[in-house]
């Protein structure tokens, strides 16, 4: 009888203690994956120049793109001289922002199209972007299993009894244009062939 | 209408229950088979002998794969490292996607083979490798690929390869306890059979029974351990990209693709992403033969499309 007793409370004890550990090494997984937005927006920062100088000759007769591409770049290397989680968010959708009108700029352009260095410079644009948003996606991936344990019966005894607070992942605000539906955009898009 | 979510937990669950299931009956079956070896030969009940070496020859046999599974299998497919040259978007993809898993970059590999097809192994997350065709690449777009390969990640994180070498750890038990019961017996050298006590005939009688089902019992659900696991990895692909359709249409291409993987074989079949043999997923198509699909490394294809366009 009393080892049952000592064998209900080890396995307790082992389950407080793995729950435990679960909230603590997240809560520095979460830390790291800011980090790691923050690393790939560094990546995106110093590419672009490259991509600038490269594409230059063939982007002549679109400045507007052109444009874009610098006070993408200004952006995101304020974001992370700021270190701030929330520019860093609003700069690493600059350049996701951009890509299509590059693409309607190459599409108006036939010989544009067929250039190598164009296309080079579009998958590194869409490479370079994607891993931000990867980034992005583990962070809110991983505040989601945080939160989620947090709440959640038998774990939620764990979490408030060592006060692990709720997370807040990646901010976006609550309100505004990406909650709601413009009557616009509820029409089917037309296409002219 | 379930979201990737309920899927998960639901796959999840599961997958657990046949896991759990499946060490039960091999846990069952192994004792019968080596409790009625040893009545047989004329020991008491309750030795562990036979249990005991049939559990280290298919533990060092299965532990020798699974520990070199990486360099096996790869030098079986002949498979080369990815160059940064030649396989930029496979390297690309393959680094973004562990971005957002949140997993170290495996080994990539390509094979050279017009058949598309891909597949992961090795032993843990730091020692995992992802092996693909240069059909593969040609012949997706990177949408495609990027869910051919988050499922193969999916495979890395949930540890698949080792709960299948475990699974097969099982399986060979039980086949090799059943083999040398039989070879045994049939030898007929039991020593003092007047001493048999009724536990003992009944022991006996069990173990018959076992010894005869087990084998092909615990293969079956081997087999459905791992067309659970593709399910799961269909999923959690999904949950990477949130791109069910890339992953769909990749699944339709390789699936409708007539050319045969000449690299893969029996052996390695489970681990490719769609079975290499065309044979058993084309015939699926229309109808699901519910029959065949017990033989069967991987759930039919239509099966895994429609799970995946409940989750868009």
């Amino acid at each position: 009888m009393i080892y049952v007793l000592i064998g209900i409370i080890l396995v307790l004890v082992f389950w407080v203690i793995s729950t435990y550990n679960f909230f603590v090494s997240s809560k520095t997984r979460i830390k790291a994956s800011i980090q790691e937005i923050g690393n790939q927006l560094k990546r995106q920062a110093d590419l672009i120049p490259n991509l600038e100088s490269s594409a230059k000759g063939y982007l002549k007769h679109e400045k507007g793109v052109f444009e874009l591409l610098t006070s993408a770049r200004k952006q995101i290397v304020g974001a992370i001289e700021s270190g701030d989680l929330n520019k860093m968010t609003k700069a690493s959708s600059a350049i996701s922002d951009l890509l299509p009108k590059l693409t309607i700029a190459v599409e108006d352009n036939p010989e544009l199209k067929a250039d190598t260095v164009i296309n080079k410079l579009m998958d590194e644009l869409r490479d370079t972007s994607d891993k931000v948003m990867y980034s992005r996606r583990l962070l809110i991936d991983l505040t989601a299993d945080y939160n989620v344990k947090r709440v959640s019966v038998p774990s939620s005894f764990v979490a408030s009894m060592f006060k692990f607070d709720e997370l807040k992942g990646l901010e976006t605000a609550e309100t505004g244009d990406h909650v709601t539906v413009s009557s616009d955009e509820m029409k089917s898009p037309k296409v002219n062939l | 209408m379930k979201n990737i979510y309920e899927v998960r937990s639901a796959n999840k669950i599961k997958s657990t229950i046949i896991v759990v299931l499946f060490f039960l009956f091999v846990l069952i079956s192994v004792y019968f088979i080596s409790e009625a070896l040893g009545i047989y030969l004329g020991y008491k009940p309750g030795g562990f002998g036979f249990l005991g070496i049939a559990l280290i020859v298919s533990g060092i046999s299965t532990f020798i794969s699974y520990y070199f599974s990486d360099k096996i299998v790869l030098g079986i497919s002949g498979a080369r490292l990815a160059t940064n040259k030649e396989d930029k978007l496979f390297m690309s993809v393959a680094e973004n996607l562990c971005i957002g898993a949140g997993l170290p970059k495996p080994k990539l590999y390509v094979i050279e083979d017009t058949a598309p097809n891909a597949f992961a192994t090795g032993r843990n997350p730091e020692h995992s490798v992802i092996c693909i065709t240069t059909g593969l690449l040609d012949k997706l777009t990177r949408t495609e690929l990027e869910g051919v390969i988050a499922h193969e990640l999916t495979h890395v994180k949930n540890l698949d390869i080792r709960l299948m070498s475990i699974v097969s750890v099982m399986v060979g038990l039980i086949a090799l306890l059943g083999d040398w019961f039989f070879r045994i017996s049939w030898r007929g050298r039991s020593r003092d059979s007047d001493d048999k006590s009724q536990l003992g005939a009944v022991i006996l009688i069990l173990g018959i029974i076992f010894a005869i089902l087990s084998p092909i019992i615990a293969k079956l659900i081997q087999l459905a351990i791992s067309r659970r696991r593709e399910f799961m990895a269909d999923a959690g692909s999904v949950e990477i990209t949130r791109q069910p359709d890339g992953l769909i249409s990749a699944l339709e291409k390789i699936s409708s693709d007539t050319e045969a993987l000449e690299a893969a074989n029996k052996a390695t079949a489970h681990l490719y992403i769609v079975s290499p043999f065309k044979l058993n997923t084309l015939g699926q198509g229309r109808t699901v033969n519910k029959f065949a699909n017990l033989f069967n490394t991987h759930p039919p294809i239509s099966e895994r499309i429609a799970t995946l366009q409940k989750m868009s």
